[in-house]
């Protein structure tokens, strides 16, 4: 095992498959001599050469209209989306084109391709900082994976980089510098499978991406309260682990769904829904970001978006135990 | 949970009947009479299509045969060929077989994507249809990263993407000719100028004077060619892919034409009457029945010949597409 930032698990998941794979190629913007915006292609620019690491203009709609053309005719093409806000100007081609394809071609045709997108609110305001998962979980034929450690980020990348179809990896701007524990053995992390955390009895925390951070945390402010939680890392949004999520719900009876996007047709309402179906008498609860864009200012951005203190009042409340 | 594996797809029978394609070569006798054929081909497979009792939301290629014709009598099977939703007949004039075109269009399993895809979607990649799709100007990106694919794979293809005239206000046309030029894709941009987006004309939706002006800013060559004679297209054509497949970059041709009936099979006619009647001079298929007549190479039995001829192919078609099975609707949500 060794410890690697968040952004150099997924630099070393790209050089592996772009080395096992020729047709893996990159393109997005700034990722090539400048090492992508997060640092997160620092060197494979150098090592892999100009025709497999492309930057491209500032044109998100062609950016994903070419991986998609390129994955149909035998390339295996992950596209950076520097801010996920910007994949609204590339949906096309990735919702009417390749998501349809294998569909609509009668399996004669796929796109296998990948789309990194960075998610979250790190202070640069309301279109720098959306979290939309739940509009490409709403999409037929989409892969939604959105890891929040190193070694899954590791892990599912690579898994990513091989899959039949189009997959969106959903990353976070407050990921980039964290650590983390990655295999020295390479290894690959199957989509649909959740990861449990932390163990508890009292309640089941779900989370992905960055909250699940931001969920441990509020876990160890319950835990001192003597409630003990069950965190679940969702990692893949679609296909989504109802296995994990039942088993862990099925011993606790509760069950508290968090994200940093909006509540309104949400990943939690989703999974509630789901999960209600799944585990009867099941209670739950969600909790994610205000009904507002998100500000630059700090104090409004914090105000809008869930932390640990919301996180565990969401878990007291459902609980019947009232906030702190 | 893996995502589905694509199922067998249907081995559509290529012993069925479809045009006798044109060849990539000097337009001698022979293939004049191939490219008049195509072009009655197109225009009376239509007509058997709305001879369905269901025809369904369909977008005819009526007025636009000699694009279709001219554009694939230039393409190796091997040059992927997208398109847009107007694909009835740029997927015959590529070889797609007649009945299963037709089962296609109408939803049943005979067709080459089991009935899926239908008009806006239909692909059949083994004769080089890589795709028609449905969104205006939505294949643009597409058929750039389909380019990409073949410069870095080295296969020496060319990448040929038809779209029409409305989708020259998108931005994904910009953005295409962007990296077409930037990168020198080997992609060859085809504008089906008919002159209407449903009712806006060009000159009330675009800008520029003439769409090939769009081609200008990124240093693409681009020509404008009188989109209703079948010879020009080819040559035209056959210019640009040679230019393209020796490495020289992107094409753009502007193809003018015109469609003689309405936008789709449910819209309303909105062009000036006039006006839609004054494009009977520039049926395509009448203008070159008409040119191969005054240069010798038609006369009335020849021509009597070949409409029998097709003829029997339609109905050979309507056959198939009649006996052609509905789809188990447990197929709707396979190869997702």
């Amino acid at each position: 095992m060794s410890r690697l930032f968040f952004r150099e698990a997924l630099c070393r998941a790209m050089a592996e498959e772009m080395e096992r794979d020729p047709r893996v190629i990159l393109m997005g913007q700034d990722i090539a001599a400048h090492g992508g915006s997060y640092a997160e292609t620092r060197g494979l620019f150098e090592r892999f050469g100009a025709a497999r690491v492309r930057n491209t203009p500032v044109a998100e709609a062609v950016t994903v209209g070419l991986a998609a053309g390129a994955a149909a005719a035998g390339l295996r093409p992950l596209a950076f989306i520097t801010y996920l806000d910007f994949l609204m100007l590339g949906l096309d081609p990735l919702v009417n084109y390749a998501a349809k394809l294998r569909f609509k071609s009668a399996g004669q045709l796929t796109a296998p391709m990948v789309v990194k997108a960075t998610a979250g609110a790190k202070g640069q305001g309301p279109t720098h900082a959306q979290s939309i998962e739940p509009w490409l979980m709403n999409v037929p034929g989409l892969t939604v994976l959105a890891p929040s450690t190193a070694g899954d980020a590791y892990g599912l990348l690579k898994t990513a980089l091989r899959a039949p179809g189009p997959v969106v990896f959903i990353d976070h701007k407050r990921l980039f510098p964290l650590g983390g524990v990655v295999p020295d053995q390479e290894e690959t992390i199957p989509v649909g499978s959740a990861a449990l955390r932390r163990e508890g009895r009292d309640v089941t925390i779900v989370a992905h991406s960055y909250m699940s951070v931001v969920a441990l945390e509020a876990a160890g402010a319950l835990s001192k309260a003597g409630i003990e939680a069950d965190v679940i890392d969702l990692r893949s949004l679609w296909p989504i682990d109802w296995d994990t999520l039942s088993a862990s719900a099925g011993r606790t009876g509760h069950a508290l769904f968090v994200e940093e996007g909006q509540e309104v047709c949400g990943v939690g309402a989703e999974l509630a829904f789901g999960l209600q179906e799944r585990v009867p008498g099941l209670r739950v609860a969600r909790l994610g970001a205000r009904r507002a864009p998100v500000s630059a200012s700090p104090v409004l951005e914090a105000y809008t978006i869930p932390d640990a203190t919301r996180i565990a009042d969401a878990a007291r409340r459902l609980l019947g135990k009232g906030a702190a | 949970m893996e995502p589905q594996l694509g199922t067998t797809f249907y081995d559509v029978s290529m012993n069925e009947p479809r045009v006798d394609l044109p060849q990539r070569n000097i337009p001698d006798g022979a293939e004049r009479h191939r490219r008049l054929q195509a072009l009655l081909f197109l225009r009376q497979f239509e007509y058997a299509l709305l001879r369905q009792p269901k025809p369904g939301f369909q977008l005819l290629s009526r007025g636009q045969e000699a694009v279709a014709v001219g554009v694939c009598a230039e393409l190796k099977t091997t040059d992927p060929l997208l398109c847009s939703g107007r694909s009835i007949g740029v997927a015959l004039a590529r070889g797609v077989p007649a009945g299963g075109m037709l089962a296609e269009l109408i939803g049943k399993d005979g067709g080459p994507n089991r009935g899926r895809a239908g008009r806006a979607h239909v692909s059949m990649p083994s004769v080089g249809l890589f795709g028609a799709h449905g969104v205006v100007a939505g294949n643009l990106t597409v058929a750039a990263g389909v380019a990409l694919a073949q410069q870095q794979l080295g296969t020496g293809a060319v990448t040929c993407c038809i779209f029409g005239d409305g989708a020259c206000g998108a931005g994904a046309l910009h953005e295409t000719l962007n990296v077409a030029a930037l990168w020198q894709l080997p992609l060859l941009l085809v504008c089906d100028n008919n002159g209407y987006a449903v009712s806006t004309s060009v000159r009330d939706g675009l800008a520029a004077r003439q769409v090939i002006d769009y081609a200008a800013p990124f240093g693409i060559p681009a020509a404008s060619v009188d989109g209703t004679d079948v010879d020009a297209v080819a040559a035209a054509v056959g210019e640009a892919v040679a230019a393209i497949r020796s490495g020289k970059g992107p094409r753009f041709l502007d193809l003018q034409c015109v469609r003689l009936g309405p936008h789709s099979t449910l819209t309303r006619e909105e062009r000036p009457p006039a006006e839609v009647q004054a494009f009977d001079a520039h049926d395509p298929l009448r203008i070159y029945e008409q040119r191969l007549r005054s240069e010798g190479l038609l006369d009335d039995a020849r021509w009597a010949a070949m409409q029998a001829q097709v003829d029997a192919q339609i109905a050979q078609a309507e056959q198939f597409a009649e006996l052609a099975s509905w789809p188990d609707a447990a197929e709707a949500v396979l190869d997702v």
